[in-house]
């Protein structure tokens, strides 16, 4: 194919507001996949994706279109809409040269829509606005319209009006793909490059490395060498996604697809890293990507501490599948041996978690995610810190600074004044204030990441009526007046249960704890109180009672099978559980530290 | 609950098999001639009930269960598997539980225990006939115990019993206070247990037991104090002290649902237990299991079975076999009892050559070596089968030869090692480490040294030089010490 004829574009937009939906139309429109095949988001293949009805990963496919009696090669890749799968966003765009902005017909620009039409300028690509959902009754397009020329600078008159569930205006979308998208930059004499966007590991096959070529050829049986680890391999297979895996002989500069060469080794591939010929290498890598920025961190173990291999092992999967997220050995006194492990967001951290237990089948105890910290010790260094756990003694500690971030919100006028509210008590300091529109107004935020990272984003859907949305960039460390509020449970302190917090509030947050840990930690045969610490002093104490009676009355030949079942329920629910001392703690008590609810 | 359908066995259609009761002399159905005991035998084992007696037993046999699924009326709070008695051809199902009995032929049990339901529910002729056929397939020796409800027994049904070879009677009396017993929907009055028991000791019964019920809703410590000193007043040999568990399916258990009736509060229900082991050990009844207190050498052998993790043969609508006692198939088959290995499903009686250790189903006498058949260790591999507790699927297959619907439930070595242990401790004498390794293969303190090792640092179980056992503070919480026993860490 000749490099004139090939697009590659991302399909962008806020969450929910139609990219996998439009994808389905233009599988279908180009005869990629037939009507049989043919279902709602084809490209959400995992099982989390389906059943929650969002995109995660972001999913490539090649498309063969006729326009004016040409053939193009269309390259489309589906990316995420929720904040933390930003990263996903940015990694499709590298390689595109183009991208799609969808935007709600019903709902306008969203903090979203903003983030990711932020990305596209910034990757350089081409953007073509997109209004969808116009089929819907409350669809106003033409306020979007004006929104986004407002806003984003795409004129009015340019924007595709379309239904991606109906499928009105999708193939002039699809022609203006061909007309208005640049194609591929030329380098086909060049010495092969290709840029590893994502990757995934299989049993029988190793390592499929999922790559955009921007340079040369590659070819089956061609001997490549990853330009990070510098180690070589020899091409098996090469193809690309149809959406399913489809082999190819070779593939061309411009071109999007996957390299399979019996990579076992997870080390040696990095997402950003650049394949070249071993032969002919490259002078120098593509730029790859700067490495995500974790928001926040959460330790898990081995529900049983022999499966830590097992968890291992795991983790090193996961993370060739997810480029955005990190685990480290973590060695706790209390908890055994396990992994510290950073995360985006809340999501990206239910998702990874809920992705250990279906794919790998292992029982985790995870402790309550946490921001991390950066403290200023006495001696004038600074140090990081991602738990609470490993900060150093007060009398070492000279201040201790937190993640600020800018916090965009956009809402409706009539719910500004809950909103605002909501944020203040939230430590987040106005900024600025923008009309979107005379009904829709976007507020920049200085914020504490601790503050609007855990239940923040539920608690302005609830205010706002489901209407306003947010969006958040890290901008630095800042000191603030914290404090560690200790827990001590039957006299231990467990460390797995601080938490850093304003002292404003450490001490109503703090018998908050204790309250929600009486109610999810079991009884025991023993009575347990539970204590909060702040400044090594005692401040609140509950306890929880030890059983008094729990014993079945009656055991003879006849009940053996079901009581031995009810005994082994019982047993079941310490699974997830990690003991501490004599007690055990289970799941939910550790994740009790985040909710700060009543 | 189970409803049942009467209409399989109405007494009507059948006028013929209802043996009347003619004077003390037990004549059961066809058969009966055939099957009478000589009298004189019957009576030496009747009275020599203290024969072999040893001051801590640990049971080595099989036991023999018999269940009779009648009842007079359902009591409110009672889970077990039983039907109103009223128009049920009791003789037609006593027939069947006989010729279910048959099918065991050539195992000699060590005790015998007919339960239910109301074993007196049946007409008093039934009942002893029963027992005589049971008592000719025990050792001679053998406890055997029959359950009675108080105001259900006449003269000649206990001497009838204690001609056929019952030497043990258990009187599930409940309570002695008026109130809760009418709250239980019992069918006996205080007066009755009174006058029941001093029957028994008239016709010559001196190993006699009563089953109480604690933690009744609405009660007081007080109350139970009552029941238990009116108990004590009697003299029995035994005691079953219950605390009341609302079984799914009671009346009991739907009233509580809808608010009617409460469990009593769990410090209430905790000192009436540790009262009664304090006082019943006073009064000389030893505890020697969670609910179980007698004289030393009185302790039920047939439940000490149990709890020993011993074979046993349950005979009867709803009654379960341990692992390793199956017959081939239905009647008329000579008995080859064997290891059913790992059954290929449930409710299929595994009985395919291939199951049996590849030892061949009817290879030698039918027998694998490693397996519990007839009182030897099973290392492992077995099932607990539980015949259906439908009474007319039951006496159709019985008289139809075929085989009787049960329930297979695979219990492995993994199992067999958890079960034995969990069972062993709601003994005060705990696991006893030799027998426990004679009978598992596999050392108790290395298989649970997680669980023991933690709860001997908390006091709850204490290990000496030949056992591991709860402490006494673990008693009310078993459970919560069980559970870690109840599956391999
Ligand atoms: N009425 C109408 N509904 C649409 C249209 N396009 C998408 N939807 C619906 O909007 C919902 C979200 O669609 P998706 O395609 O999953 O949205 P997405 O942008 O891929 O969502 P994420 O990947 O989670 O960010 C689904 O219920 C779609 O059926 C449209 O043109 N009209
Ligand atoms: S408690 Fe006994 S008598 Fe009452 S219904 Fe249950 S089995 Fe029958
Ligand atoms: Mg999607």
């Amino acid at each position: 194919m000749d490099i004139q004829h090939i697009r590659n574009f991302s399909i962008v937009a806020h969450i929910d507001h139609g990219k996998s939906t439009l994808a389905d139309r233009m599988l279908e429109l180009t005869g990629t996949i037939t009507a049989r095949e043919a279902k709602d988001q084809i490209l959400d293949s995992m099982d989390i994706e389906r059943e929650r009805g969002i995109t995660i990963k972001a999913s490539g496919v090649t498309m063969e279109y006729e326009r004016d009696g040409e053939t193009y090669m269309l390259n489309l890749i589906d990316t995420p809409g929720h904040v933390d799968f930003h990263y996903e966003v940015s990694r499709a765009l590298t390689a595109c040269e183009g991208a799609l902005l969808v935007v709600d017909a019903s709902q306008g620009i969203q903090a979203q829509t903003l983030a990711n039409a932020y990305v596209a300028t910034e990757a350089g690509a081409e953007i073509l606005g997109v209004i969808n959902k116009v089929d819907l009754p409350a669809a106003q397009p033409e306020l979007v319209a004006e929104e986004i020329e407002h806003v984003l600078g795409i004129r009015r008159n340019e924007c595709f009006r379309i239904s991606a569930k109906t499928g009105l205006g999708v193939k002039d979308l699809l022609d203006a793909v061909c007309d208005l998208l640049p194609p591929p930059a030329d380098r086909r004499h060049e010495p092969a490059r290709a840029l590893i966007y994502d990757s995934h590991y299989d049993d029988y096959r190793g390592v499929i490395c999922y790559v955009r070529v921007f340079s040369g050829t590659l070819k089956v049986r061609q001997k490549i060498r990853l330009m990070g680890e510098g180690s070589a391999y020899q091409v098996t297979e090469l193809g690309k996604f149809r959406p399913d895996m489809r082999p190819v002989d070779e593939l061309g500069t411009g071109e999007v697809g996957y390299v399979i060469a019996n990579i076992r080794n997870l080390g040696d591939v990095h997402i950003g890293d650049t394949i070249t010929d071993d032969a002919r290498p490259a002078p120098d890598a593509l730029r790859g990507y700067k490495p995500p920025m974790q928001m926040v961190f959460s330790d898990f173990y081995p529900g049983n501490n022999t499966e830590y291999p097992r968890l291992r092992a795991a983790f090193e999967r996961l993370a060739l599948n997810d480029a955005s997220f990190s685990f480290i050995p973590q060695n706790s006194q209390a908890l055994g041996f396990g992994f510290r492990c950073g995360f985006l967001g809340l999501l990206h951290m239910e998702i990874i978690q809920e992705r250990l237990e279906r794919e790998n089948d292992i029982d985790v105890v995870q402790t309550a995610p946490t921001v991390s910290y950066e403290i200023l010790l006495s001696d004038g260094t600074a140090k990081r810190i991602d738990s609470p756990s490993e900060l150093p003694d007060r009398t070492q500690v000279q201040e201790i600074r937190e993640p600020f971030v800018r916090l965009e919100i956009i809402t409706t006028t009539d719910t500004i004044g809950g909103v605002m509210k909501l944020a203040e008590s939230r430590r987040c300091k106005l900024v600025k204030t923008d009309y979107l529109s005379p009904t829709r107004v976007l507020f920049e935020y200085r914020a504490p990441l601790s503050e609007i990272v855990y239940d923040f984003y539920d608690q302005i859907k609830g205010i706002s009526h489901g209407y306003a949305t947010m969006d958040y960039e890290f901008t630095g460390f800042e000191a603030g007046d914290l404090v560690k509020i200790d827990i001590l449970v039957n006299h231990t302190p467990v460390e797995a249960l601080s938490l850093i917090v304003h002292r404003s509030n450490a001490e109503a947050r703090g018998r908050k704890l204790i309250i929600k840990l009486r109610r999810s930690i079991p009884r025991h045969q023993f009575e347990i109180p539970l204590q909060v610490a702040i400044g090594g002093k005692i401040i609140a104490r509950e306890t929880i009672k030890a059983y008094r009676k729990d014993v079945t009355a009656k055991l003879y030949g006849g009940d053996v099978t079901r009581k031995m079942k009810v005994l082994k329920r019982q047993k079941e629910g310490k699974k997830r559980m990690k003991s501490i001392g004599s007690v055990e703690i289970p799941q939910e008590a550790f994740m009790s530290v985040l909710d700060t609810s009543d | 609950m189970v409803e049942y359908d009467s209409s399989l066995i109405e007494a009507d259609r059948f006028p013929n098999r209802d043996a009347p009761l003619s004077g003390l002399a037990p004549q059961v159905g066809p058969d009966a001639d055939r099957r009478m005991p000589d009298a004189g035998t019957v009576r030496l084992d009747a009275t020599r009930p203290h024969a072999s007696r040893r001051s801590d037993p640990e049971p080595d046999g099989t036991g023999l269960y018999v269940h009779v699924p009648f009842c007079r009326s359902k009591c409110r709070y009672c889970g077990f598997y039983s039907v109103p008695v009223a128009g049920r051809h009791t003789g037609r199902l006593v027939d069947c539980l006989l010729r279910e009995l048959d099918q065991y032929d050539g195992i000699e049990f060590t005790t015998g225990y007919i339960g239910g339901g109301s074993p007196t529910a049946l007409p008093a002729g039934q009942l002893i006939g029963l027992a005589c056929q049971v008592a000719q397939r025990l050792v001679s020796g053998a406890e055997f115990t029959v359950e009675c409800n108080p105001g259900q027994v006449e003269p000649g049904l206990l001497e009838g019993l204690r001609q056929a070879g019952v030497n043990r009677l258990s009187f599930g009396a409940q309570s002695f206070h008026p109130a809760e017993l009418e709250l239980l929907g019992r069918g006996h009055r205080a007066e009755d247990i009174r006058s029941s028991v001093d029957l028994a000791r008239r016709v010559g019964y001196d190993n006699l037991g009563l089953d109480l019920i604690f933690a009744l809703p609405g009660s007081s410590l007080t109350d139970w104090q009552y029941s238990v000193a009116a108990a004590l007043d009697l003299g029995v040999q035994h005691i079953s002290a219950y605390s009341l568990s609302f079984e799914p399916g009671t009346v009991f258990d739907a009233w509580r649902r809808s608010g009617r009736l409460s469990a009593v509060e769990e410090d209430l229900d905790r000192a009436m237990y540790d009262w009664t082991i304090e006082r019943l050990g006073q009064a000389g009844l030893r505890q020697y299991e969670i609910s179980n207190f007698a004289r030393v050498g009185c302790e039920c052998r047939h439940n000490l079975g149990y709890w020993a993790n011993q074979p046993y043969v349950g005979i009867g609508p709803g009654a379960a076999s341990s692992a390793g006692i199956l017959p081939v198939s239905g009647l008329g088959v000579p008995n080859a009892g064997f290891c059913v290995g790992e059954p290929r499903g449930m409710g299929v009686p595994a009985m395919t050559a291939d199951t049996d250790h590849g030892q061949g189903a009817q290879g030698r006498d039918g027998r694998a070596p490693s397996c519990s058949w007839a009182g030897r260790p099973c290392h492992g591999q077995g099932a607990r089968v539980t015949n259906n507790p439908e009474i007319e699927s039951y006496v159709i297959a019985v008289e139809n030869g075929a085989p009787i619907p049960r329930e297979v439930q695979p219990v492995n070595a993994a199992d067999t090692l958890c079960e034995t242990a969990v069972l062993n401790l709601r003994r005060r004498a705990g696991i006893d480490l030799a027998t426990f390794a004679r009978q598992t293969g596999h050392d108790a303190l290395r298989t649970f040294a997680g669980p023991i090792q933690r709860y001997r640092d908390l006091g709850l179980i204490e290990v000496t030089p030949g056992a591991v056992r709860l402490t006494a503070p673990a008693l009310p919480i078993a459970d919560s010490i069980l559970c870690d026993f109840a599956a391999l860490e």
